[in-house]
């Protein structure tokens, strides 16, 4: 009897390893991601494997925790937004910008014509330098390291353009409330133009490069696949939802700004290389977006019109009471600002849904039976910045 | 404890040999592909990178590196301590004497306060700008100098009105 119960155990403890049975050994607790916790904006994971396979994979945030929501009810309006920049460093306009909104909408201010288009412009070409660090680290993670060399070097002129305009390579403060806070210049808008034409012709190199290489399609094609209902469940945002073939974009949905008048089209990942909704599909979309990017950025530099680039605004800004939530699609998702003012010179409480931070949390749900290797896909194709995740 | 771990795999049609082989011919027409793309960096294209300590960029004009307070020109108004959102600029100022000489700033303004210290923090200082927007007399700006580093953290801290700062005034000044 006591044999027979030995035998029925033994027979629950292998691994189903493709085809063959493996024995299920104790569980190896592993730690990926950085040795030392001063390591700025990388993601530490805890996994526990069987031989390769991933049986229990939890993220472990905190790092970069700077209170920024606390602090900010300690500054004056104009004050948050420099610390508004430091939550998702590589897109740091669109954070901006997220910001302006809210409060340009409390306030009632009028943002001239030129502004608006500035700032579209501006968002846009953050969003392409945001997808070309994807698109870099992507490879990076999946062993290839030339592509991330041609991605800086186009991300490069990008950032010299901010440079110009505003004075900062990564944390411009450069997006106002009521405005801009430079103009541009017409060399300036010339340079973005013949930009545009560039990175076009390079994107479609790049992606024949990395996203058609058959080896990078084995690597990525069916591997962490999140179904639709899944990414409805986890509240996804972003290119990641749109990867699970969802068509959700604040930017068509629910325009903000002047991108009412903007003709584009929102990319879905449409399973061409695997099931829908897989790592791939994730890149596709990204990559496709640039290019609908670029569109956005020909239609602002044809329809720029000359005007001022700072609305009217009082030299100490008092938001009057009241609650608001305003979104915008940031590179990576849906960045939502959560103000609550009681009259005073400084936010009441200003609370930021993350995109990262909800992306991130499915983590957990797709790791378990991946092999370690098609789990670093997939932390790379959710593509997170830890200074947003903490904030 | 029992339980089953299970390799997540989505279900891929069986492989069959025509199927092999054409993986083999994509992976190397692919990899063919990629490598004419590479290749033309080796010769055709023109290195981008500078070699920093030999060649030194030049910054933009509007770029925010070290910032340099000209104190002569300075009212002690107190509005960039006001505006900095990391409280890195400390200003003392006392009241000017009623005999004593009147002073102007170079666009006219009566200085009615005498600056007694004007420290910035550099090691604090978050290089936000929001500091040199609000100077009434324009005295505060931000300079492209981006080398200056140093081996104590108490040596960021500058004093504006003490004489090894006022010497590289006139590097940056322009009278």
């Amino acid at each position: 009897m006591a044999n027979q119960h030995d035998n029925h155990e033994t027979n629950e403890d292998v691994i189903i390893l493709g085809d063959q049975e493996v024995l299920k050994s104790d569980l190896l607790t592993l730690n990926m991601g950085p040795q030392h916790p001063a390591t700025h904006g990388v993601l530490r994971v805890e996994i526990k494997t069987d031989s390769e396979i991933v049986a229990e994979a939890i993220p472990h945030l905190g790092y970069l925790h700077r209170c920024m929501e606390k602090h900010c009810e300690h500054l004056d309006y104009r004050g948050v937004i420099p610390f508004v920049d430091r939550m998702d460093y590589l897109a740091s306009m669109s954070m901006e910008w997220g910001y302006a909104l809210t409060i340009e909408k409390m306030l009632g201010t009028e943002v001239p014509r030129r502004a608006q288009y500035i700032r579209t412009m501006i968002a846009e070409l953050q969003r392409i330098a945001s997808h070309l660090m994807f698109y870099g680290t992507y490879a990076i993670d999946l062993g290839a390291f030339s592509p991330f060399l041609y991605a800086f070097q186009d991300r490069e002129e990008i950032l010299r353009l901010f440079e110009e305009l505003s004075g900062a390579r990564l944390l411009y403060n450069y997006v106002w409330i009521g405005g801009v806070w430079n103009d541009i210049s017409d060399e300036q808008l010339k340079r973005v133009e013949n930009f545009c034409y560039k990175m076009e012709e390079n994107m479609k190199k790049y992606d024949d490069l990395v996203g058609q290489n058959h080896i990078f399609v084995g690597r990525t094609a069916n591997v962490g696949v999140i179904s639709k209902d899944l990414a409805y469940d986890f509240g996804l945002t972003g290119p990641v939802l749109r990867g699970s073939g969802i068509k959700w974009d604040l930017r068509k949905d629910r325009p903000y700004g002047i991108y009412n008048e903007f003709d584009f089209d929102v990319p879905v990942g449409q399973g061409l290389k695997g099931q829908l909704g897989d790592c791939w599909d994730r890149y596709y979309v990204r990559v496709q977006e640039i290019f609908e990017s670029i569109k956005i950025i020909r239609q602002c530099l044809d329809g720029i019109e000359a005007g001022p680039v700072m609305g009217k605004v009082s030299k100490i800004i008092k938001v009057p009471a009241g609650e608001i939530y305003m979104r915008t699609e940031c590179p990576r998702g849906e960045l939502g600002y959560h103000l609550i003012s009681d009259g005073g010179k400084t936010p009441y409480r200003l609370k930021v849904k993350s995109p990262c931070f909800t992306n991130v949390s499915i983590l957990p749900e797709l790791a378990p039976g991946q092999m370690v290797a098609d789990l670093v896909a997939t932390i790379g194709s959710i593509d997170i910045v830890l200074g947003e995740v903490d904030r | 404890m029992s339980q089953t771990l299970e390799l997540k795999k989505v279900e891929e049609p069986e492989l069959t040999f025509t199927q092999w082989w054409k993986n083999v011919y994509l992976g190397i027409k692919t990899t063919f592909i990629g490598l004419k793309i590479t290749m033309k960096y080796v010769w055709a294209v023109k290195p981008v990178t500078i070699e920093y300590p030999e060649v030194r960029e030049e910054l933009p004009a509007n770029s925010r590196s070290r910032l340099f307070n000209d104190a002569e020109n300075c009212i002690s108004c107190l509005q960039c301590s006001v505006a900095c959102p990391v409280d890195c600029i400390y200003i003392t100022a006392v009241k000017r004497d009623a005999d004593a000489p009147k002073i102007k700033t170079k666009d006219g303004t009566a200085i009615k306060l005498d600056l007694k210290q004007y420290t910035i923090d550099t090691a604090l200082c978050c290089y936000c700008g929001l500091c040199t927007t609000v100077c009434p007399t324009e005295c505060l700006t931000h300079t492209t100098d981006y080398e200056y580093a140093q081996y104590t953290l108490a040596a960021m801290k500058y004093d504006y009105l003490a004489p090894d700062i006022r010497a590289w005034r006139h590097r940056i000044v322009k009278d």
